[in-house]
Formats: structure tokens, sequence, C-alpha cells
């Protein structure tokens, strides 16, 4: 079938509107990291980036601690990530192969989390991670949020396993494979694009946390960078520019990771949606 | 090679029961068909042989072993499944070569990346690659063996699962439909390749089938059943011959075998639609009602009046060599009934030149007859000797 150029032609106008429209705050970002205090705060914001303004960006992120900052924040976010989707894919094979009494409350119940605050824990849980001894370290952090993801992780899966024929696993096996087996030779495999889909929501909600790292992390060392980033806004003075480099900074890894798993992710969302 | 003996077998799931003392023997060496209708049990006793399905009742033993609880693998079965269930993220060679690669298998292969290595190892050892080639020779898929499942054609993916199964040499194997999916044409090619197959390896394949030409081609012998329980047991033949009971009877041969409630009045016969005829040869001793069976090849199609049975031409299907008539009874107009329930059939060679409602008559040989009772549906007795069947002198 032939296209019609018109057709054609609005489309590019509407995927350049969209793509501005995206990218428009990590443009002015940019721009702003790029500006002086003076401009920012007194004759106003130059529209474009001054590049000849890059040694003086370049001096004030010397200052801060970003690179301890933005590995604290890789770990939560990894550690979240991973744990998630290890626990998350054995349960959502639970879910979605086995028969058992509270199956459907179980399910229920992962759904709550997904309704309750995650302010409404804060207190609750920094009394646990008291006697627990979590309280000011990157674990308990990481376990607050595997508490939030899991329960995502779980669901995306067992949607995945659920459209994995159960054949297939019978044949395996008849073919001599051991149970977990056949969740690393034959399952893993088949739900990647759901793996990489629940992957980019499990690294999203660890890299973007800040709530109960404010809360439970008292060590600068500790901070991840979204709680550093919070930390510079001062009573009489807030670096703008440092603080938008340091925020341009943090988002390149997020960026980069998302591309890396971007095909797969549509794949894995619409997974058992439709009958293959 | 196993001989698998089943005393009382059943399978219940919660309060419904599937498969009622199931009683059989599965010699060394056989082509065994369970043939019946869907949802008869046939699936899920080929499931319950393999390991898949628990055991709810009853002994199955494998060479005279109890083997209720082994494990698929320790009971050394391959099993080809209705939808092939092929590994669609793996090429044609390692689908042929996983059940290979399992024999190797060892704990820490767990790890996922640890697993691709092991079996990346596994099938570059000079033993299992000559495995896979002389499998895939064998089934023609050389060509094929670095595509993968998903474009491959129906029976190209067949001849994949048969080569997984065959790969490993396994004592019994066990086909759940494995021609369902096919297309005419190519299911009577995999059909002759799977006969020959079974001759060539000679060893024990049990096959379910709810086609019954696919049984009656292949098998060495036929269980047919229904409920959840066995209706007979036999060779092809004896099933299509000396059917036990008349769900053997209307199931076994297309079009089946036409079944007259009759009522018998010394050598006269009467059926529903008050159409008598002599019978000289053996009839029932002692009962007044039984049902009458004749095969569709054993009738003749003769000019009017030449036959004992009056009838009239209702549905012709002409097949080539032969053609198959439907006849209705009796020769009263059926108006506009299209209904096929109380037609007779008659299979014969060539073209009888007869067009829809015209009328005609039936005729057949009287050893040709077979009884059965009417209340129960059961065969009255074997056409050649039985002590209920007598010939009226």
């Amino acid at each position: 079938m032939k296209t019609n150029p018109l057709f054609v032609l609005l489309r590019v106008i509407l995927i350049a509107v969209l793509v501005t429209f995206a990218g428009f705050p990590i443009y002015w970002m940019a721009t702003t990291a790029l500006g002086t205090d003076t401009q920012l705060f007194n004759t106003g914001q130059v529209p474009y980036p001054q590049l000849s303004n890059l040694p003086d960006l370049f001096s004030a992120l010397a200052e801060v601690p970003i690179l301890r900052w933005m590995s604290n924040t890789a770990i939560i976010a990894l550690g979240n990530t991973f744990l998630s989707l290890m626990l998350g894919s054995v349960l959502g094979y639970a879910l979605s192969r086995f028969k058992f009494h509270g199956r459907g409350a179980i399910g229920f119940l992962m759904f709550m989390t997904q309704v309750i605050p995650e302010a409404l824990l804060v207190v609750p849980l920094y009394a646990m991670f008291i006697s627990l001894g979590l309280l000011n370290s990157l674990w308990g952090v990481i376990l607050a949020n595997v508490g939030f993801s899991l329960p995502v992780a779980a669901f995306i899966l067992k949607g995945a396993i659920d459209a994995i024929p159960y054949e297939i696993e019978e044949s395996a096996i008849i073919d001599g494979c051991p149970r977990l087996g056949i969740l690393s030779f034959i399952v893993f495999p088949l739900i990647a694009p759901s793996l990489a889909a629940a992957a980019v929501i499990c690294f999203f909600g660890g890299w973007n946390e800040f709530l109960f790292a404010v809360t439970f992390l008292m060590d600068p060392d500790l901070w991840p960078a979204a709680v550093g980033l919070a930390s510079f806004i001062g009573e009489y003075e807030t670096p703008l520019s440092a603080v938008m480099g340091t925020a341009l900074m943090f988002s390149i890894p997020a960026v980069v990771f998302f591309l890396l798993v971007q095909r797969k992710i549509v794949a894995g969302l619409t997974s058992g949606a439709v009958k293959g | 090679m196993p001989k698998i003996d089943f005393k009382g077998i059943s399978k219940t799931f919660g309060t419904n029961t599937v498969i009622r003392r199931f009683n059989a023997t599965v010699e060394d060496g056989e082509f065994l068909v369970l043939l019946g209708p869907s949802g008869c049990g046939k699936s899920t006793l080929l499931r319950m042989i393999a390991g898949l399905a628990e055991i709810s009742g009853g002994e199955m033993l494998f060479d005279g072993k109890l083997a209720n609880d082994w494990t698929p693998k320790q009971r050394g079965v391959a099993f080809v499944f209705q939808s092939y269930a092929l590994y669609p993220h793996m090429t044609v060679r390692s689908n042929i070569a996983f059940p290979l690669v399992m024999d190797h298998f060892r704990k820490w292969h767990h790890i996922p990346i640890v697993n691709t290595i092991h079996r990346w190892q596994v099938m570059k050892r000079p033993e299992v690659k000559a495995a896979v080639d002389k499998m895939a020779e064998q089934l023609e898929l050389t060509p094929l063996l670095d595509r993968r499942p998903g474009s491959l054609s129906g029976g190209q993916r067949q001849r994949v699962a048969l080569a997984r199964s065959l790969v490993r040499d396994p004592s019994l194997y066990l086909l759940d439909e494995p021609l369902s999916n096919l297309d005419a044409k190519l299911r009577t090619q995999m059909r002759s390749e799977i006969t020959t197959l079974h001759q060539k390896v000679k060893k024990t394949f049990v096959y379910v089938t709810h086609d019954q030409v696919e049984a009656m081609t292949m098998a060495t012998r036929i269980v047919v059943m229904n409920g959840g329980t066995i209706q007979q047991i036999g060779t092809p033949d004896e099933i299509y011959d000396e059917p036990a009971n008349t769900f053997v009877a209307k199931f076994v041969g297309a079009p089946p075998m036409n079944l007259l409630p009759v009522q018998l009045n010394g050598k006269d016969l009467t059926a529903g639609e008050g159409i008598t005829w002599t019978h000289s040869g053996q009839k029932p001793v002692g009962e007044t009602k039984a049902i009458f069976g004749i095969r569709p090849e054993k009738l003749e199609l003769r000019p009017e009046k030449a036959g004992r049975l009056p009838a009239r031409v209702a549905v012709i299907e002409r097949l080539g060599a032969e053609t198959i008539m439907g006849c209705r009874l009796g020769l009263a107009d059926a108006g506009d009934s299209i209904s096929t329930e109380d037609l007779v059939f008659v299979r014969m060679p060539g073209h009888p030149g007869l067009s829809h409602g015209d009328a005609c008559s039936l005729d057949y040989a009287d050893e040709d007859a077979c009884w059965f009772d009417k209340p129960t549906g059961q065969r009255i007795a074997s056409r050649h000797d039985d002590t209920r069947v007598a010939a009226i002198a």
C-alpha cells in the first residue's frame, strides 16, 4: 500500500513536537548549568547554552562528591533491580504455574503494596530498621525499595510466563531438565523482553530513590545523588548551575540504560496481551 | 524395551473421574494406538505413562516393576506433543541436541551464564554432533539445522519434534495426536513416515489419536476408549470386523457401521420404518428386539424391488474411485428433511448412475450382519461362533 505523503509529513511534525516537548527540560537543564548566577537571579536566563562558562561549571562540579553519590545511586538501583528480578521471576513463575490455596490472596496483597503511599511506611520501616541494624545502610534502602518493585516485577513476569505454553516445559521435563533448569534454560530466554521491561521499572525505582534514602541514611557518604542534589538547597544560597550540572550527569546513566533495553520493553509490556 | 502393564489404573481430578479401572498390557515393540473421542481420557493416560500426570489409583508396571512414582527421566520415554513443543528460542540443532545436553547436566549449570557455556561445550562434543547430524539426515532436516522453529512449516516442525525424541534412543515413544495440526496431504505423508520409523527402530510406540484412519493404518493394536473406560482392545481388523459394542461400531469406519434397531419374528426382521425383510442367517436367540449392524461396503445397491430393503437415495458423495450413498429406508418421500441420522450408507466402487430421490433397493450377504443387544449396545456374539446367536432353520 502506498503511503500518503501528507500523512508522512503530519507524522514527522507530530514526532518533532513530541521530541521537542520531551527534550526541552534536558535542554533547559544544560542551559541553566552553563549560565551564571547573575544571569539566573538578576538579568534573566540566556535561552542557549553558553559554552564559554564550561570551565566555571567544571570547577563548581569538582567540589561536589558526585562520583560517590552516583555510585551509591547505582548500588541502590542495581541492587533493587537484581533482587526484584531474581525474586520476582520465581514468584511470578509460582503464581503462574502452581495452583495453591491463597494464590488469590497473595496477588491481592501484592497489589495493595502499590496502593499504599511510600510516606506511610517510613515510620514503621524506620522502627524496624533500628532493630534490624539496617539504619544508615544502603542495604536497608535497597530492601525498602524491593518491597515496592518486587510486586510489579512479579506481575509483569507472571503475565509473560502465562503466555508460554506449558507443553514446552513438559517437553523439557521429558528431556531430563530439572525444574530450576527449566527456568534458566527455557523460561528466562523466552521472557527476556518482559525481564527487560521489569528491569527498567525496578532500575528507575531505585535510581530515583529519595524518600527512604533521605530518612534512613544519615551519613553523607552514603547519600545517593537525589539526596545529594537536595542538599544543595540552602537557606541563603542555591548554586543553580551546579545543581543543574549535577542533575544532568545524574540523568545520563539512566538514559543510557533505557536506550540499551528500550527495544525489548514494548514487547515485554504487551506480552500475553494478545494471542501469539 | 519395556513391557507396560496397567492394573486398575484410574485418574481423578477432584470429584471428576476421567479414567476408570484401566487394565491393559503394552507389549514390547508394538504400535499401540489409543483411539477415542475428545475428552475420553486417552491423552491423560499417555501423560500418566510419561510421568507428567499423577496416577490416582492402580498400578503401572514397567517390565514388572512398579513405576507409579518414577520421574519422567527414570522412565526413559520420548514424548511428541500435539503442538510439537519445540523450544522457540533455540535453533533446530539446539532443539535436537537438548536431551543430550541434559544428560550432562550438573547442579551448577543452574547459573544462567554457566549453563549457556555448558550447552555450547556439550554441543561441540563429537559424539553429540554426530548424533544430531545423523538424526537430521535421517529425517531430512540437515538444511534446516541452523533455523529456528518459527521459520519452519508444520511438517518440518513435526520432524524436528520426532528427531528430538529419537536422538536419545529411548525405549518407549509416546505420541499425542502429533498429526492433528497438519493438512490432509502432509498428514498422509507423515503417517507413512511414522509407520516406517516404527518398523525401523523396532521400539514400543503408544500413539493417541481421535482419527480412526490414523489408528487403522498405523496400529498393530488399538485400544478404543470412551468416557474413561476401555471399549475394546484388538487388532485393527478385529476392531473393524468384530466391534465389541455399538460405540465402537459407530466410531470406527467412515461412514460408520449402519445400525438398525429391529424386531425379530422368526426369519423376519422389522425395522422402525415398518419395513420387513427376511434374514436367513444367524440371529440372536431368545430376543425379540436387537440392533442389526452392517458395514456400508457390505451393502449392495440394487434396482428397485431387486433387493430385500426398499430405499430412496438421499445423499450422494462421489470420491472418485468410489461413491458413498446415503439412502432412506422405505419408498416414502422424505420431503425437505436434511437429517442424516436415519440414513443407511452404502459404499460402492465407481458411480452407480443414480441421483437424489431415485428409488432403489439394498441387499447384503446374511453372514455379514452383526448383532448388538438393544438395551446395553454390547455385541451379542461374534459373527462366527457364539451360543446366543443361532441360525433359524
